[in-house]
């Protein structure tokens, strides 16, 4: 029997999230409140988890240290260092509507980085907040917390949130476009978590060892990746907006497998190819 | 946003904070809208703010006519940003009640009805028996509106003194 891949455990991982967040609120109806809260705070037992982006606003706002926020956020930052933005790709339930809604492109689109826009929309947000707002607007536009907001309120208060219409038109509107445009241009909750793996050169990357590549004039690891990233490009295209699918190297083990997860930096040059060096292939 | 009192009962759309919400302003620079106050309320009292007002989305809310707060304090204990402070129960403030004693049996003195009394969460504090008998509303009273929906002559209103308008 075939061992399931890393898209298996990723698809397993996405979608056991996403019934977990519509479980939670029924269970919490049902007075179990062993687990609750939402993608912006949650307590799972003993052990708080909060959005990053969220405690930052409100430390911010209100000078104002709660234990249990900085270690829920915490742990969001130091997975998010060593592991890379992995609640985008393995977790976020936002992502993984957009992904089963994602038309892919066969023409690979000349990609601009999104990161500049996401930050723009993070640093107004927090400065939009600390001037004028009375609430952390950013909240509003963390789309995995709507998600669980829409069973909180439809099973605690009865109401079918029309944020429910919101959920399911983005990502049909998205895969119109074809680009994931939310993830990659627009949700500031991920720019904290980007900014903080930048900081750990040695964590989870997608590591490409030119000497083992077999493509010549096509790259299938570029055209599998939904961000439209080429990892065979790290080089010379930063990494950042990577969320460690891990896509491409299911995709690459059906070729020659020159691509792999590792701990460290991105061009670890590996013997075969200090041997032959060979400059990565652009397409 | 400063209480208002009068506009009580009369603006249907109002609605209270939980025991030991914060003045509004600070409330809202704090809440996290993360709703575990609402998923631990076993009385399921409070509601999270529902539509697109990016000011009152997912924020907590009280509607005393609906259910009302029984002060078991779970949700400020729970939440995280302490934008509901985890205060004793005396020292909640969410409104006032008011007693009509032309309603009530026990000053009609047609029954012998002590419903308010016995069911008010600080009792004795809040709620006195004058002449170990007739109910009295003192200073005290936190707001919650128990007292208003145990009583069967309908003779309490609880005029909330946080009562947020949208």
């Amino acid at each position: 029997m075939k061992r399931p891949g890393i898209k298996f455990y990723r698809r397993s991982c996405q979608i056991l999230t996403a019934l977990a967040f519509i479980l939670i609120p029924y269970l919490n109806h049902l007075q179990i409140s062993l687990l609750y809260g939402n993608f912006l705070a949650f307590k799972c037992g003993p052990l708080p988890l909060a959005d990053p982006l969220a405690v930052l606003q409100i430390i911010l706002k209100n000078n104002y240290w709660a234990t249990d926020l900085l270690i829920g956020a915490a742990i969001a930052l130091i997975i998010a260092a060593t592991l890379g933005t992995v609640f985008c790709s393995w977790i976020c339930p936002f992502g993984l509507l957009s992904e089963l809604t994602h038309r892919r492109q066969t023409q690979t689109q000349s990609r601009r980085k999104g990161f500049p826009l996401k930050f723009t929309i993070f640093a107004l947000g927090i400065v939009g907040f600390l001037i004028f707002s009375t609430t952390p607007i950013l909240n509003q536009l963390s789309l995995p917390a709507w998600y669980s907001r829409i069973f909180q309120v439809w099973f605690e208060q009865k109401h079918i949130s029309l944020a429910l219409a919101v959920l399911i038109a983005l990502p049909i509107l998205e895969s119109l476009m074809g680009r994931r445009i939310w993830c990659r241009y627009i949700c500031p909750q991920a720019v904290l978590l980007t900014l903080t793996k930048q900081l750990n050169p040695r964590r989870l990357k997608v590591t490409f060892t030119p000497g083992s590549c077999t493509c010549k004039g096509h790259s299938p690891c570029a055209d599998t990746c939904h961000l439209d990233l080429n990892p065979r490009r790290f080089k010379t295209f930063p990494e950042t907006e990577c969320t460690n699918c891990g896509d491409c190297i299911t995709t690459c083990k059906n070729y020659g497998k020159a691509l792999g997860f590792g701990f460290g930096p991105a061009k670890r040059p590996s013997a075969k190819a200090s041997k032959t060096p060979k400059p990565p292939r652009t397409h | 946003m400063k209480p208002s009192p009068e506009s009580s009962s009369a603006s249907p759309g109002g609605f209270l904070r939980p025991p030991g919400a914060r003045p509004e302003k600070e409330f809202l620079a704090r809440c996290l809208q993360c709703g575990q106050c609402a998923q631990v309320c076993i009385f399921d009292c409070i509601s999270m703010g529902i539509g697109f007002n990016f000011f009152q989305s997912g924020t907590p809310r009280i509607n005393p006519h609906k259910a009302p707060c029984f002060l078991c304090m779970r949700c400020s204990q729970a939440c995280p940003s302490d934008a509901l402070e985890d205060v004793p129960i005396e020292k909640v403030r969410m409104g006032h009640a008011v007693l009509d004693r032309n309603k009530c049996y026990t000053w009609k003195q047609e029954l012998f009805c002590r419903s308010c009394y016995e069911r008010c969460p600080i009792k004795s504090t809040a709620m006195e028996l004058d002449w170990g008998e007739f109910p009295i509303i003192t200073d005290q009273c936190a707001g919650c509106g128990v007292c208003e929906h145990v009583c069967p002559a309908k003779a309490i209103t609880t005029i909330p003194t946080r009562y947020v308008n949208p």
